[in-house]
């Protein structure tokens, strides 16, 4: 048997390798590759942490680890390589330590950063033969996806749909229709009204408009408009808080008296079931009703009757209140925001929440349900994130080997689903960017000599050629626009003065209206790169790196009402993206070729749908 | 962050507009402190329609693009407190093509949309009220509330005509 560390090697050499199994497996010359190979795992969450065991115990080469975010005390279930002592530390760090206590050979370097730092420029994802995205959101995805693009890196992209760990979790039908149903108002928003509502009552007055200005795309909207309206009416009840009928003048205010304002909209209510405003006389009729019961446990799982919501929302109400009060006392401008760990904020949100879904006639939730959703807690299945994980390294061996045509965009549900590839896709917005890594001294350099030299300065195969783009032309640094043929104040600025540094992404487009084919109809992103040295005598004035083939934007919008959809005639041949997730594959992703032919993998994000993970 | 699809999208949408757009519209993108401009957010102006209750007013509106534009719409808001069945007192516009669960499709551009505002500034849509004020009024005091649009269109008519 080959041993691949000798650290060990006299006690080990009598034992198998713990790399023996991989090596039977994949053969003696793939894992040479395997254990040759640098990967970057971006995120050590739930497939994070069963992912970076997977790899250390495949004897994958160099790992490096990228995470954010610190250890919680909810992420323990799942996320093994955490223990309650390191609650608080840095999920990168202490997941590095605990994969070596795994394997104590691996090369593993923990980053506790953010993915969108500067020191993780193109020429770091250029150094990886591999990148394992196990993260939770879609910028971060896109962001990933778009460095991997640039820098000619595979990608393995991996999520799990918070509707499918729902129903895996709970096996509930009620939860499912709870996600599946169209219903006017859906449950899974009603505890944003109680979050609403404490924000009004304790939060900052700018927090407030801000939270209401979210929804009003939603249909809590109209609610919530009418609160706004009423805006005046509480700031008055908050000058109530803290006198013994301030728990009635809200309950009335926001239970019955609003109701009844919305009532008086007739037209809102010809297809739907009108509101019925609460009796705060018949709701505290029961005077036996506590909001504060033996069993604290079965409490929280139980769907509360209206009155116990009313006890709960007045006691809540009046415990906030006091602590507002007093904290106001000390400081004038303070104020709360909701804390799912807060149990008077909790009680009093899921209280309200309930109490608004008897006016609307809604089904109830218990407050367990609401900590759920109020905050934002996905109850993950540790099994699905291992099966994913497990999955990600076969994926990534079948990658390092070469091996396009075995890889497969894999879903689980009830069982594993395997699919081919999706074709490549001409039109997608994405992989149609081209993208360039511009190094250039940022201080001497301005605007306008990028437009003039980068820009449109003369095409050719040469590192010091221009791209050679015509027509109009826009210059953007994410939504800031630093040049068009409307706006060129900025054109004798340097580069470091409009913030353009050392890996800033810069996008360039244009419209050719000479050319009508729009076939000259690009989008580039240029990477940064800062060059002291450059622009001095001798010295290039920038190099561009990547193929100068340009790739035409796929057709865009026009004016005329619904056009024809993107029939581009672009002639990318991208290559295949493997997506590995949980889904119930209701949720189509645009999965995306992309490439040269080289065997890269991305998973794009088209404009089509996209799950949010969150 | 920075989403590639949006920020070529907002290139896009105004070159176009800037080929094209109606007559007596305005829509331009802010400016940030920093002499750049923000595409994200737009200024914008609708002018009410000759021969209705809201001609010669210029309507001034914000457009903001979420991140995650085209896919999402964008959301746009009068003044506080404008007067119109259909627009929160917020000042937020509803309107079905601005719904993403209703009618927004990712091709329909902003020369659509500010039309759109325009044609709902004269024919409000009753089955879906956003503000009390201007809805119970329509309802019940047609003359007032057309003295009221009227009224708004005064304060809205730009100085120099």
């Amino acid at each position: 048997m080959v041993l691949i560390s000798s650290e060990q090697g006299e006690s080990m050499r009598v034992m198998p390798s713990r790399y023996s199994g991989v090596q039977a497996a994949v053969g003696a010359d793939l894992f040479k590759h395997v254990s040759g190979s640098r990967v970057l795992m971006v995120g050590a969450g739930g497939i994070g942490c069963e992912l970076l065991k997977n790899l250390v115990m495949s004897g994958f080469g160099e790992i490096e680890v990228v995470d954010l975010d610190t250890i919680d005390l909810s992420n323990l279930n799942r996320q093994f390589l955490f223990q309650h002592r390191h609650i608080g530390k840095a999920k990168a760090h202490v997941a590095k330590e605990s994969a070596l206590g795994f394997n104590p050979d691996a090369k593993i370097k923990s980053h506790h950063a953010s993915i969108y730092e500067a020191q993780f420029d193109q020429a770091w994802f250029k150094s990886f033969d591999l990148v394992l995205n196990a993260l939770d959101n879609l910028a971060a995805r896109r962001h990933v996806n778009a460095m991997c693009l640039a820098a000619n890196v595979p990608l393995i992209e991996s999520e799990i749909d918070t509707v499918l760990r729902l129903r895996w979790q709970t096996q509930s039908k009620d939860i499912s229709r709870l996600y599946n149903s169209k219903h006017p108002k859906r449950p899974d928003t009603l505890h944003r009204v109680g979050q609403k509502l404490f924000v009004q009552l304790f939060g900052k007055p700018e927090d407030e408009e801000e939270t209401i200005n979210e929804e009003q795309t939603s249909d809590n909207a109209k609610e919530m408009a009418h609160l706004l309206h009423e805006k005046e009416a509480l700031k008055r009840l908050r000058e109530a808080a803290g006198t013994p009928e301030y728990g009635k003048l809200v309950f009335e205010k926001v239970f019955t008296d609003d109701v009844k304002g919305l009532l008086v909209m007739e037209d809102l209510w010809k297809n739907r079931r009108p509101p019925t405003p609460l009796n705060f006389a018949e709701a505290t009729s029961d005077p036996s009703v506590t909001s504060t019961p033996a069993d604290e446990l079965a409490w929280d799982r139980k769907v509360w009757s209206i009155e116990e919501n009313t006890r709960v929302f007045l006691d809540s109400l009046h415990e906030l209140a006091v602590d507002f009060i007093e904290q106001q006392k000390r400081d004038p401008e303070f104020s709360m925001s909701f804390d799912k760990d807060d149990l008077a904020a909790l009680n009093f949100v899921t209280a309200t929440a309930n109490l608004r879904a008897e006016v609307y006639g809604l089904e109830k939730k218990s407050r367990f349900a609401v900590k759920e959703m109020a905050g934002n807690i996905i109850p993950a299945v540790a099994t699905t994130n291992a099966i994913i994980a497990g999955l990600i390294v076969m994926t990534a061996i079948k990658v390092l080997a070469g091996e396009w045509s075995s890889c497969k965009n894999t879903w689980v549900a009830r069982n594993i689903n395997p699919e081919r590839l999706d074709k490549p896709n001409p039109s997608c917005a994405v992989c149609t960017i081209n993208s360039y890594t511009l190094a250039i001294n940022t201080e001497s350099a301005s605007l306008g000599d990028l437009l003039e030299m980068v820009v449109k300065g003369s095409p050719g195969e040469s590192p010091t050629s221009g791209l050679g783009i015509q027509g109009e032309i826009a210059i953007q640094e994410g939504e800031r626009l630093l040049y068009d043929v409307e706006f060129d104040d900025n054109l004798d600025m340097s580069l470091s003065e409009l913030g353009i540094r050392h890996a800033t992404r810069v996008m360039i487009t244009n419209e050719n209206d000479d050319d009508e084919t729009g076939n000259s109809n690009v989008s580039v992103i240029l990477y940064i790169e800062h060059r002291d040295e450059f622009g001095m005598p001798a010295k290039p004035f920038f190099t561009l790196d990547g193929d100068r083939t340009l790739v035409p934007r796929p057709r865009a919008p026009s004016a005329a009402p619904d056009p024809p959809k993107a029939t581009s005639t672009a002639t990318n041949n991208k290559r295949p993206a493997v997506l590995i997730d949980s889904d119930l594959g209701g949720n189509k992703r645009q999965k995306q070729e992309n490439g040269n032919g080289d065997g890269v993998m991305h998973i794009l994000d088209e404009d089509d749908t996209v799950l949010l993970i969150e | 962050m920075v989403n590639p699809i949006c920020q070529a999208r907002l290139a896009e949408e105004r070159k176009q507009w800037r080929k094209d757009h109606p007559f007596g519209f305005w829509a331009k993108p802010t400016k940030n402190t920093d002499n750049t401009l923000n595409l994200n957010k737009w200024d914008v102006g609708i002018p009410g329609k000759p021969n209705t209750s809201w001609e010669n007013g210029v309507y001034p509106l914000t457009m903001t693009f979420p991140e995650d534009y085209p896919q999402k719409p964008p959301k746009l808001q009068f003044p506080p407190k404008f007067f119109h069945p259909n627009i929160y007192p917020s000042g937020t516009v509803c309107l079905s093509i601005l719904d993403e669960d209703k009618d927004w499709k990712p091709s329909i551009t902003i020369k659509q949309i500010l039309l759109g505002i325009q044609d709902l500034l004269d024919d409000p849509n009753l089955d879906s009220p956003a503000q009390q004020d201007a809805y119970v009024m329509l309802k019940r005091d047609k003359p007032g509330y057309v003295r009221k649009v009227r009224q708004q269109a005064k304060e809205y008519t730009p100085k120099d005509q």
